[in-house]
């Protein structure tokens, strides 16, 4: 799915490419330009320049009507019809399309069901008797009815308190995992984006600044407003989203286990580096710290003898498991393997004044 | 042969006051639509609307004399012009007040404009529209007495001619049915409001 957005008075200049299957959270303060970008995908809102294309069909192509229909959308007012029941409400659409009464009713108790309400409870009862989280269930159960390949939300949680929200994304993210479409999600909140989005777009004054995936974000800012934004001087507060190879050293030097024990010195020191990786043979490494090395300088003839066996880690395993692996092993000192050759080191002691 | 005699002045009351009251709305709804999506129509219609209000109703009866002579017809003209009045103003009203979130909902869902007005503006208009058609069905009914004086006939000739000849007898004949037809109207447009009126969950227990 590509797409691209020429320039409105509140969008200027966007170029955006969404992946099929993925959620991108659109994210930005008042006035960004986020919500008017979302308008413009289901032709709410038609750009003055530049096109939006969908699986390669220019939109402009398309009946927006007819586009609309094929496209989710949620808003954080919900707009149910209050003279609707729920059921009556979820199937608008396809009363309108001409389904029959036993499709519409096989739908919506399908739909109520993803979305976790009791269709015999819900079915016939009116929006009003609805809690504001439940609304915002049928909003959604509501989009999705036409089975729509794109859906489109704008802060659907925004209005809820904080203590639904929370309980309502972790629901989301399991019907994500259900429904399995590409969802485009406005949001002006950077934790509900970092716990949604597979990728986050941050715009600003018409304009995204960065688009990337969290880790990205976190780890590689675009520029202080960025930075800010995502807490990237604060990396304690993104620790679950970091993996090992996000927080190692690299391995800069590997020294060869045959090396004499003062050369061996007098690279590490050169390289200001305390502990170092050592090639045994040639696929078979261990660790050396320089402490150790100096200490046993005397009794040692060669490297070998002053290593000591590596706990070994992969690069993608998320941080926080690496570490209560190495909690458990009580070592102080892990061996990052990227296929087959040492990537680098993570050392815990030097983690800390990293994330704080 | 007596009750002929009031039997036929109320048919005609009744025919007068309901032909102009359906074709008011038949009228007025159409308009009140029309007003939603032309700024210039609406304030045509609003303004003609707000106008004939203000004219009395005798002056409203009288002018329709030299423009379009006397009989049935300018009769139906007459009452048009005073019960379309409510019966726009209050559509309009009820299909302009929708909440916009329902609006923008149903956009978003890809509904078309006459699709919006039909499962949404009309909806949430009925109670406004109910109550237009209700005030105006009680004006038709008064304003029916009155055209009389233009030849249309009906309870209200009984009622001018009984003024005329101070017959209390046959001025009461003419008034006593008028105002038992609008307690009627009253009474069977509530029974029908309760009935036809979406429920939306406040009514609590049903």
């Amino acid at each position: 799915m590509r797409k691209r957005f020429g320039e409105t008075v509140a969008v200027d200049g966007i170029s955006l490419d969404i992946r099929g299957g993925e959620l991108l959270i659109l994210i930005g303060g008042s006035g960004s330009g986020k919500t008017t970008t979302l308008r413009m995908i289901n032709r709410l809102i038609d750009p003055d320049e530049g096109s939006i294309a969908i699986n390669g069909i220019d939109t402009q192509t398309i009946d927006g009507i007819v586009l609309r229909k094929n496209i989710g959308y949620v808003i954080q007012q919900i707009g149910l019809f209050p003279h609707m029941t729920i059921r009556e409400n979820i199937g608008l659409l396809p009363t309108i399309e001409g389904w029959s009464r036993e499709e519409i009713e096989s739908r919506v108790a399908a739909l109520l069901t993803l979305v976790h309400l009791p269709p015999d409870q819900f079915m016939d009862r009116y929006p009003k008797e609805l809690s504001g989280g439940q609304q915002q269930r049928v909003g959604l159960a509501r989009a999705l009815v036409m089975n729509p390949p794109l859906l489109l939300m704008d802060e659907p949680f925004g209005a809820l308190d904080p203590l639904l929200r929370r309980q309502l994304q972790d629901e989301f993210i399991g019907i994500k995992e259900d429904i399995g479409k590409t969802i485009v999600f406005v949001t002006h909140d950077i934790n509900e984006a970092f716990r949604l989005g597979d990728r986050i777009a941050i715009m600003h004054e018409g304009r995204i600044v960065q688009i990337g995936t969290p880790r990205d974000l976190i780890l590689n800012p675009a520029d202080a407003m960025v930075s800010d934004l995502v807490g990237s001087d604060r990396l304690f507060e993104h620790i679950a989203s970091l993996t090992v190879s996000d927080m190692m050293v690299p391995a800069s030097s590997i020294i060869s286990g045959d090396l004499p024990v003062q050369s061996a010195i007098e690279v590490m020191i050169q390289s200001r580096s305390t502990v170092a990786v050592v090639r045994e043979r040639a696929a078979s490494f261990s660790v050396l710290l320089l402490s150790t090395l100096l200490q046993r300088r005397d009794e040692v003839k060669t490297v070998l003898e002053a290593t000591d066996p590596p706990f070994f880690l992969s690069m993608d395993v998320s941080l926080l498991s690496a570490l209560e692996e190495m909690k458990a092993a009580s070592v102080s000192l892990g061996l990052v393997m990227d296929d087959g050759e040492p990537a680098g080191l993570l050392l815990p002691d030097d983690l800390i004044s990293r994330l704080v | 042969m007596a009750s002929n005699l009031l039997l036929t002045p109320i048919f005609q009351h009744i025919v007068l006051a309901y032909t102009a009251l359906f074709l008011s709305i038949a009228l007025g709804i159409p308009l009140a639509i029309l007003a939603l999506y032309s700024r210039t129509l609406q304030r045509i219609v609003m303004t003609l609307s707000n106008l004939m209000q203000a004219v009395p109703t005798l002056a409203v009866v009288a002018i329709v004399v030299p423009l379009i002579g006397i009989g049935f017809w300018p009769a139906i003209v007459a009452i048009i012009l005073r019960a379309l009045l409510p019966i726009i103003k209050n559509t309009w009203i009820g299909l302009s007040s929708v909440d916009p979130a329902q609006i923008a909902s149903a956009e978003g869902l890809g509904l078309s404009e006459w699709e919006i007005i039909r499962y949404v503006r009309l909806p949430n208009a009925y109670p406004a529209i109910f109550a237009g058609v209700k005030f105006a069905a009680i004006l038709a009914n008064s304003v029916a007495i009155l055209t009389a004086m233009i030849g249309s006939g009906g309870l209200g000739s009984l009622v001018f001619e009984g003024l005329a000849g101070v017959n209390m007898m046959k001025m009461l004949s003419g008034a006593l049915p008028a105002i038992g037809i609008a307690l009627f109207l009253d009474a069977s447009f509530s029974w029908m409001e309760r009935r036809l009126l979406p429920r939306s969950g406040e009514s609590g227990l049903e």
